[in-house]
């Protein structure tokens, strides 16, 4: 196997992670940092208060995979709303995007289905509440999204009668 | 005047006398068997067994919880007990009908026909466990995890004692005075001594067959104001009745009063008195245990303030390491509670516990201690912060944040340097698993140094990340230390 051909089947998968719009919460954003590289990816965590431009910025500068928006404070609706189009316009609009956290605000919270359809209408692919296994769950869509099992799969396949 | 009561033992023949009477007070009474009750309980799991549930508890520090609760009709009393175990009790009730405590089994049974007719209208505010019968009752057993115990308020018990126990129940409260002085108005004090003895003798007799039942006095007695003393002279009294007749574990009751110290100084004094006469009486092979009652006098109706009564019970009863506390519901004020505002006040008092759990009662020189290393902790950052400014605090400031010698933890600004790393000992207090360039000395270093291995160490891990997401998000598990 040449060189590149090697370095590009151990590349790892690389995530844009943050905290969007005016949202402030860092702590939570360092936990699934922590997850994700442990969980064998390579985050670039662009912190908090990020704009959705910045996300999608540092996503072509490092051929990221997958952008992970965290947004804890209830107004992730007006932050992302044009975030897919806005993917689109830049030239990513194949990258996978993930949002989670608590997304909207109100005395009486819509049920999880309207919350959850509301972010898929905008454009991205996955949506967590702000539940201690949607990181887990997270990992393991990224990996299933990716194609990562099937070429697990593929290695596992070749490395037989060896 | 002559008593003719008195406080011996009272021999085996002479009880099984009494017991072919008592067993014809209700027809039920035919079912109950002794050798098929000690076969039913020596076929019992541990985990269902009172006394084997208390003894451990006693042994690591625990604070168990328990509820009260009965309804008529066994399966709806089956679905109310699941519900109180999957919210976390410990031990589960069954409440007994104020008709069957007054043994009027006639009307127990009126009662059972009506609420059959009209299941949804209860009609008994409690379980009528006579007129159920051993056969229903072992159902209850069968139908749930922990031990469950008889809780009423009964002068007269013994054919009550007698299904129950048949049927597999672990624990039985009650007492000569505690549920007799508060729940009668005309039994005298030598009718309810006899009474009881019958009960601590038959529990006697199952213990000569190896099968320990654990036995409660209701130290709470009228919930009005009970100075301690009185609570706890009278639970000795009834642990030494129970112990002369034969039995070998024993819980004493203490009603909460509300000022932290007296309470918790009562239970302290309840521990140490009971075991101090117990030993002066030769009674060195009994297991004592405490239970704290939450607060038994009136609620307020509001369920937020009712919730708070219930904290506070639970706060003093895991501060002062009660054994076990019994719970109120957050509709206390207003009558029986239903399932969910008796989970309620199960899963409040759980979630304190859990919290408090690896906590108990401090001393002043447990906050002097504290007081002192956190004052030399924050003398080390302050005093250096002012050097690096030469006197200048605007200028320390900056420099301090830029060379970490103040660091705060998880902060999303640039310019803190987020170098230390905090998590919690195996007490729940904060300590530093990275110091980071905290301007520590050596002793507090070696402090915290210390704090995190004893935890990791009683833990079996790492001290790392893991450890400190594990404590963030820990309450909302349910509990302190990750």
């Amino acid at each position: 196997m040449s060189k590149e051909k090697k370095e590009k089947k151990e590349k790892k998968v690389v995530l844009v992670l943050g905290a969007i719009g005016s949202d402030i919460h860092y702590a939570g954003i360092q936990i699934l940092e922590h997850a994700f590289i442990g969980a064998g990816f390579k985050v670039i965590n662009i912190g908090v208060r990020r704009p959705p431009e910045k996300f999608i910025q540092v996503a072509k500068e490092c051929n990221a995979n997958a952008i992970i928006v965290s947004s804890l404070y209830g107004q992730a609706g007006q932050d992302c709303e044009g975030m897919r189009q806005e993917c689109i316009e830049l030239e990513l609009g194949d990258i996978l995007l993930y949002i989670g956290g608590k997304l909207v605000v109100g005395d009486v919270l819509p049920p999880w289905r309207e919350i959850k359809k509301q972010f898929k209408d905008y454009g991205f692919d996955r949506v967590y509440p702000a539940e201690r296994d949607s990181v887990s769950r997270a990992i393991r869509d990224l990996r299933k999204d990716l194609g990562l099992y099937k070429r697990m799969k593929r290695r596992r396949v070749k490395g037989k009668g060896k | 005047m002559k008593i003719k009561v008195s406080d011996t033992r009272i021999e085996e023949r002479d009880l099984q006398k009494i017991r072919k009477k008592v067993l014809q007070f209700w027809p039920t009474g035919k079912e109950v068997d002794l050798e098929s009750a000690i076969d039913f309980h020596r076929r019992l799991p541990k985990n269902k067994i009172t006394f084997e549930k208390l003894l451990i508890g006693k042994n690591t520090g625990k604070t168990f919880i328990q509820p009260r609760g009965g309804v008529a009709l066994t399966d709806d009393l089956i679905k109310l007990l699941r519900a109180l175990e999957k919210a976390g009790a410990d031990f589960l009730p069954v409440t007994i009908d104020s008709f069957t405590r007054e043994n009027r089994y006639d009307a127990a049974q009126e009662g059972i026909l009506r609420s059959k007719q009209s299941p949804k209208i209860p009609v008994l505010n409690g379980y009528p466990a006579v007129n159920a019968g051993v056969k229903e009752c072992r159902r209850i057993i069968e139908s749930v995890n922990v031990p469950v115990e008889i809780r009423h308020g009964t002068p007269d018990a013994r054919l009550l004692a007698e299904i129950t126990l048949a049927a597999g129940f672990t624990d039985f409260e009650g007492g000569a005075i505690t549920y007799v002085i508060p729940y009668s108005a005309e039994v005298p004090l030598k009718e309810s001594i006899k009474n009881w003895q019958y009960v601590d003798r038959l529990v006697g007799l199952y213990q000569e067959n190896g099968i320990t039942i654990n036995r409660e006095s209701f130290g709470a007695l009228t919930g009005t104001l009970v100075s301690p003393c009185i609570a706890i002279a009278i639970g000795v009294i009834e642990a030494l009745l129970a112990a002369k007749q034969g039995v070998k574990s024993i819980s004493l009751g203490y009603g909460q009063c509300g000022n932290l110290v007296q309470d918790i100084a009562a239970i302290k004094a309840l521990v140490s008195l009971s075991e101090e006469y117990m030993h002066s009486f030769n009674y060195k092979d009994v297991l004592i245990t405490t239970v704290f009652h939450q607060w038994m006098g009136g609620f307020p109706e509001n369920e937020y303030q009712a919730a708070g009564v219930i904290a506070l019970g639970t706060l003093v009863g895991a501060l002062s390491k009660s054994n076990k506390i019994i719970t109120k519901s957050i509709h206390e004020a207003i009558g029986i509670p239903n399932i969910e505002s008796n989970v309620a006040g199960v899963k409040i008092s759980k979630q304190i516990i859990n919290m408090l759990d690896h906590q108990g009662a401090f001393s002043n020189s447990d906050i002097e201690q504290e007081v002192e290393i956190i004052k030399q902790e924050t003398r080390c950052m302050i005093d250096k912060t002012m050097e690096l400014g030469r006197g200048d605090i605007a200028k320390g400031v900056i420099l301090a944040f830029e060379k970490g010698v103040i660091d705060i933890p998880f902060a999303p600004n640039r310019f803190n340097l987020g170098k230390i790393l905090t998590a919690r000992d195996n007490c729940g207090a904060i300590r530093f698993l990275k110091v980071g360039n905290l301007p520590f000395s050596k002793n507090i270093i070696d402090f915290h140094k210390a704090k995190i291995r004893e935890r990791a160490k009683k833990e079996k891990r790492k001290a790392n990340f893991e450890m400190v997401v594990d404590d963030i998000y820990a309450i909302s598990e349910g509990k302190l230390i990750g």
